[in-house]
Parts: structure tokens; C-alpha cells; sequence
């Protein structure tokens, strides 16, 4: 045993124990990133690999799909299914953008709003209780959103469409699916504003009031600006939970199969419902297709988060601890 | 600034509080028909499709009214419950009295007047083994026999409801005829029976063989379910002796006539009955196939067309 440590030392140049230790730490640390990245690799190829087929294939007969009219298709499949070849997504796209930015609406100044309070106002063991159910709320699997959605917030929306003089479809529509997703990415946004707004310089908070602004000018004029850079990285990824989320989201929707939806009232679905949507039950071209609502809808997401991440950039950043 | 935003909190606060109490003005027939519907995969909706003579919207969502809501099962029933002027579809036994079900042609649905065969919506399945003479080895043959007498069993009957359909009455416990089965005592765990046939019945015949092969000498079930019409190809028509021969094939609809078998292997395992449901409050009672098939597809779009 000895002597292999040896031989091990003087092949690799380890002549100290601690020398040793760090290789090894190096070398744990590498294997570790290699396994979480090629994760993201192999999914990505299985994903693509699944989801070009039906643009490069002959699909059984079906012939291949129309790239160009599966981005810009206002209607999901025209024509029955396994026959025909003339699916759509430009549509959902939209459903899909137009959902996660409103329900950011709705949930990001709430969610900032409670984390000053939780930060800066609340008494200490009031904030600690208020911290834990946010992480709870966080916690919440989806489907329990979802659940939720389906068995109360359909049936709010539907009497709410009646008050407007709408005739809702069971309440399913695009204002129950942006409810139930700000209440999804309400306690991500809280919870990372939160962090963002304790860790802003105590000395700036004391240099505003010193100069006689009152609490709620520093909390408002210098707290929450310098806050910004990590109240807009909770909003990206409070966006992206609301980009991904499915199973909630198809409860509530309605599954439009055509569209885009705009009303409040209107259904509507999103690229993860659709994906959802009939995906145990079905084989061929209409299974292979949802994978390529995947790769779509991971461009989304891309795309997306690197515009919000360039306009942090643009936004800048205050002195942050 | 203050009194506009206390203002606004005000008329949120109403907004919502009136929202949630529900208003209770009666049922409006002028009102238009939601459509309900499930996804183009579903078993229950190529039945329903099927059953109104609207066959192929079964898998073409083109065909169907603009703005259908696609929803499960449960999603169906529970929009039902709350859409006034929304109708769907869903199979009977998830039925229950928070909706209600619509008669078809005149025939209330129920499990009574499946089994009598007077309720219209719905479709048989069937099943069908090789001929006695055609298998490999007689442990085959008589574990063949030995499902087909279990589907028949209450013990099947309790399998069968599980996954949502009909059975057919039945009176035996499978420890009543067991005797007459002395396959199932010997260790069976080196034969595999093979399934196949309509995909519609898949999960009800997985639920079977799964049920049975433990009471059965631990056989090895084997289901490949690829449509209808390759249940009698497989068994006994053209590709019975190919490489996807199968012992038992299944059948969500009736035999055709090209179809007939060798003398008592076909028979019929269940009902999937499928019911037409609206919300308690809608006045109608009582659908025809073609009030659904205008329905579905557009001809008919408000609930007063129905109802005069």
C-alpha cells in the first residue's frame, strides 16, 4: 500500500501530505462539475435528437414538418392526427411570453413589497416566522398550485367573468393560469428579494437617514434602488419557474388549440401544457413533436433570460454587500 | 393619493367579496354552449366520437367547434360543476351526482341499462383467443382458458370496474371454479401468455393479467396492444403464426364479420360506457347523438337551439 501511495506521489509531483489533499479536493471538485454538466449535455442532445426528427424525417409516411409553420402556426394541429403534418407553435409562444411577464406583474411588486417588510419594518421574531412560510410556500409542489387552481381559483375567475358579463369557459382562461403562477413565483421572488434587500450596505441605509429622510424614503429611494441588481435576478428566476411550469398550468388553462389567446377570460396553453398534454398516450410524429415544443421552449427561456440578464447589466449595480 | 388607493382597495375588496359569494340568477338558455373535450389520444373520446357518428373528430381537433377546452377526465367533471353552460363527456363510472348526466336518445345512463344494452353510448369490449387446436403446448392453451374464465369472475368484474368500464354480470368467485383450473396450481413462471389487440383496453387487460398471474402459477403476461383489428389478426387471422402471434387479442368495438372465430373464443369482457354531463342547473335533460354531433361540431352553438 505504502509504496503505490508513493509511486502515486512522484508520477503526479505530490511530495507533501498536504499537496496530497489538495490534489485530491481538485480532483473530487472536477468530477462533481463533470457529472452536473454533462447531465445538462445529455439532456440537451436527448432532447434535440427527439426533437428534430420530426423536421428531418419522413415521420412514417406523414412527411417531414415545415419549420418555418411550426414556429408561426396560429393553430396546433390542423387535420387529424398521425395524418397530417401541419403542426403549430407561434401561437403558444406568445401565450406563453404574454403569461410569464403578467404574472411577474403581478407577483413581483407584491413579492418585493413583503420582503422589505420581512427585511427592514417587521419585529424580529415576526420576520422569522414570516421567513419560514415563505420558504414553505416555496416548497409547495406544483401540483398542489394546481389543485388549488383547479378547485378554487376556476371557480373565483368564473363568477368574476360573470360580474364583467363574460361567459367564461368554467373559468379556465388566462387570467386563472397568471393567478396561479404569481401565487407559484410569489415565494421565490419574495425569498430572493429578501436576501437582496438584507444585504444592502448598512452604511448607505444610515447615511440616508442621517440626512433626514424619513424611514419610508430610505426604504423606498435607497433600500429598494440599491437593492435592484438582486430584486431583478429574483425576477428572472421567478420567470422561469412561471416559463416551465406545466402540470399546474394545464389544470387551469384551458389547452387552446389555437390562438394566440389575449383576453383575460380567453383559455389559452402554454408550451409546457401542451408538451403535457396527451404525451403518455401518444406515439410517432405527435410524440416526437412535443419534443420539439421542448428545444422551443428552451430557446424561450434562453432568450428570455439573457435579455433580463442584459438589462440588469444596463440597470446596474449599487454598493451590495 | 391616499383616497385614490383607498379607493381602489375598496372596489378590489367588493370586486373580489362578490366574486366568491356567486351569483344565483337563473340559468340563461340564450347563453352559449362551452365545449368540453378530451385530448385527441384519449380512448374515451374516439368511444364518444365513435357513438355520435362523429368518428373522425376522434383524432382531428379541426373538425371540432372553435374554442373547445381540452381537459382529463376529472378535469371535465369538475369544470362541469362549475361551468353553467358547459358540456363534456366522460366515461360512467366516474359519474356522480354534482353533475348531470344526460339521457341518451331517451335511455337514462346508468349501469343497469348498459348491461340491459339499452343505453346507445357506448361500445363493447371484446376478446378473442386462438382456436383450441392452434397453440404451442397445452400450458398455454388452458392458461388462456383460465383468463378468459377469470374476466368472467367477480374477482375480474372488481379489475374491470377499477379501470372505469362496465363489466358484464357475473355471479363466481374465481374460488369457486379455480377446480375446474388445474393449470393455475402448477408453476407457470416459464410460460409467457401473450396480449395484444385494441389499445383501448390495454390498461384494463394489464390490470387482468397483472391480477390473475399471481392466482395462476406466476405466469409471464406479455402485452403489445396496437389497435383493434390486429386482436383477430394476431389470434387466428392472417399474422397468427408471424412473429406477433399473440394467445388472447382484444377488441373495443364489435367483430366484424370477417372477423368470426373458431366456436367459443370470442366473447365480450365489458361495457366502456361514456355519459354526456352538464351542469345541475342547465334545463336540459336529454341529448340524441346528433344534438352531440351538432354540438360538437359547431351546427348548433347556443342551448336554446337544443332545447326548443
Amino acid at each position: 500500500m505504502a509504496t503505490f501511495i508513493k509511486k502515486i506521489q512522484s508520477k503526479l509531483h505530490l511530495y507533501t501530505k498536504n499537496d496530497a489533499i489538495d490534489f485530491f479536493i481538485k480532483s473530487f471538485f472536477l468530477l462533481s462539475t463533470i457529472i452536473s454538466a454533462s447531465f445538462i449535455i445529455i439532456i440537451i442532445v436527448f432532447v434535440t435528437a427527439e426533437g428534430i426528427i420530426p423536421f428531418v424525417t419522413d415521420n412514417d409516411g406523414v412527411g417531414p414538418v415545415n419549420l418555418w409553420r411550426f414556429l408561426t402556426g396560429t393553430v396546433w394541429l390542423e387535420g387529424t392526427a398521425f395524418v397530417s403534418n401541419l403542426y403549430g407553435v407561434g401561437f403558444i409562444i406568445v401565450n406563453t411570453l404574454y403569461i410569464a411577464f403578467l404574472s411577474l406583474l403581478v407577483a413581483l411588486p407584491i413579492g418585493v413589497l413583503t420582503a422589505l417588510y420581512i427585511a427592514r419594518i417587521a419585529p424580529k421574531k415576526i420576520a422569522e416566522v414570516l421567513r419560514t412560510i415563505i420558504e414553505l410556500l416555496a416548497s409547495i409542489p406544483s401540483i398542489v398550485y394546481g389543485l388549488f387552481g383547479s378547485g378554487i381559483i376556476l371557480t373565483f375567475v368564473y363568477n368574476l367573468a360573470k360580474i364583467f358579463n363574460v361567459q367564461s369557459k368554467g373559468g379556465n382562461s388566462v387570467l386563472a393560469t397568471v393567478l396561479v403562477l404569481a401565487l407559484m413565483i410569489l415565494p421565490t421572488i419574495t425569498a430572493l428579494s429578501e436576501v437582496a434587500i438584507r444585504s444592502v450596505n448598512k452604511d448607505i441605509v444610515l447615511g440616508s437617514l442621517a440626512l433626514g429622510a424619513t424611514k419610508t424614503q430610505t426604504n423606498f429611494k435607497v433600500v429598494l434602488t440599491s437593492a435592484k441588481s438582486g430584486i431583478f435576478t429574483a425576477a428572472i428566476l421567478g420567470i422561469g419557474r412561471a416559463l416551465g411550469e406545466a402540470t399546474a398550468v394545464s389544470l387551469v388553462a384551458g389547452n387552446a388549440r389555437s390562438g394566440p389567446s389575449i383576453g383575460f377570460f380567453q383559455i389559452t396553453s402554454t408550451l409546457t401544457s401542451t408538451m403535457l398534454q396527451g404525451l403518455k398516450e401518444t406515439t410517432g410524429i405527435d410524440y416526437d413533436i412535443r419534443f420539439s415544443v421542448g428545444i422551443v421552449l428552451m430557446v424561450v427561456i434562453l432568450l428570455t433570460n439573457l435579455t433580463l440578464n442584459f438589462i440588469k447589466k444596463k440597470v446596474g449595480n449599487v454598493d451590495v454587500k | 393619493m391616499k383616497k385614490i388607493i383607498l379607493l381602489i382597495a375598496a372596489f378590489v375588496l367588493t370586486l373580489t367579496l362578490s366574486a366568491c359569494g356567486g351569483s344565483t340568477d337563473s340559468w340563461d338558455s340564450s347563453s352559449n354552449i362551452t365545449v368540453y373535450t378530451r385530448d385527441t389520444s384519449s380512448g374515451t373520446r374516439a368511444g364518444f366520437m365513435g357513438g355520435i357518428d362523429f368518428g373522425d373528430a376522434a383524432e382531428d381537433d379541426s373538425l371540432l367547434v372553435d374554442g373547445f377546452v381540452i381537459k382529463d377526465n376529472t378535469g371535465i367533471l369538475s369544470s362541469i360543476v362549475t361551468d353553467e353552460y358547459g358540456i363534456g363527456y366522460i366515461s360512467l363510472a366516474t359519474l356522480n351526482d354534482e353533475v348531470k348526466g344526460l339521457s341518451f336518445d331517451g335511455v337514462e345512463p346508468s349501469v343497469a341499462n348498459v348491461i340491459n344494452n339499452t343505453y346507445g353510448l357506448k361500445r363493447p369490449f371484446n376478446y378473442v383467443t386462438r382456436a383450441l387446436d392452434d397453440y404451442e403446448n397445452d400450458t398455454e392453451k388452458n392458461l388462456s382458458l383460465a383468463f378468459v374464465a377469470f374476466m368472467g369472475t367477480t374477482d375480474g368484474a372488481d379489475v374491470i370496474t377499477n379501470q372505469g368500464a362496465v363489466p358484464l354480470d357475473s355471479s363466481n368467485t374465481w374460488d369457486d371454479i379455480k377446480a375446474d383450473y388445474p393449470v393455475c396450481e402448477q408453476d407457470n413462471s416459464g410460460t409467457v401468455i401473450r396480449f395484444g389487440g385494441s389499445d383501448s383496453i390495454q390498461k384494463i387487460a394489464e390490470a387482468l393479467s397483472a391480477a390473475f398471474a399471481p392466482k395462476c402459477g406466476d405466469f409471464v403476461p406479455e402485452h403489445d396492444h396496437t389497435g383493434s383489428s390486429d386482436g383477430f389478426k394476431r389470434t387466428q387471422g392472417s399474422e397468427k403464426d408471424g412473429d406477433n402471434y399473440k394467445h388472447i387479442g382484444f377488441a373495443s368495438r364489435p367483430f366484424k364479420d370477417s372477423e368470426a372465430g373458431a366456436d367459443g373464443t370470442q366473447g365480450q369482457l365489458a361495457w366502456d360506457a361514456i355519459v354526456a354531463i352538464v351542469n345541475l342547473n342547465n334545463e336540459l335533460n336529454s341529448v340524441t347523438a346528433q344534438d352531440l354531433k351538432n354540438i360538437y361540431s359547431g351546427d348548433v352553438t347556443t342551448w336554446d337551439e337544443l332545447l326548443n
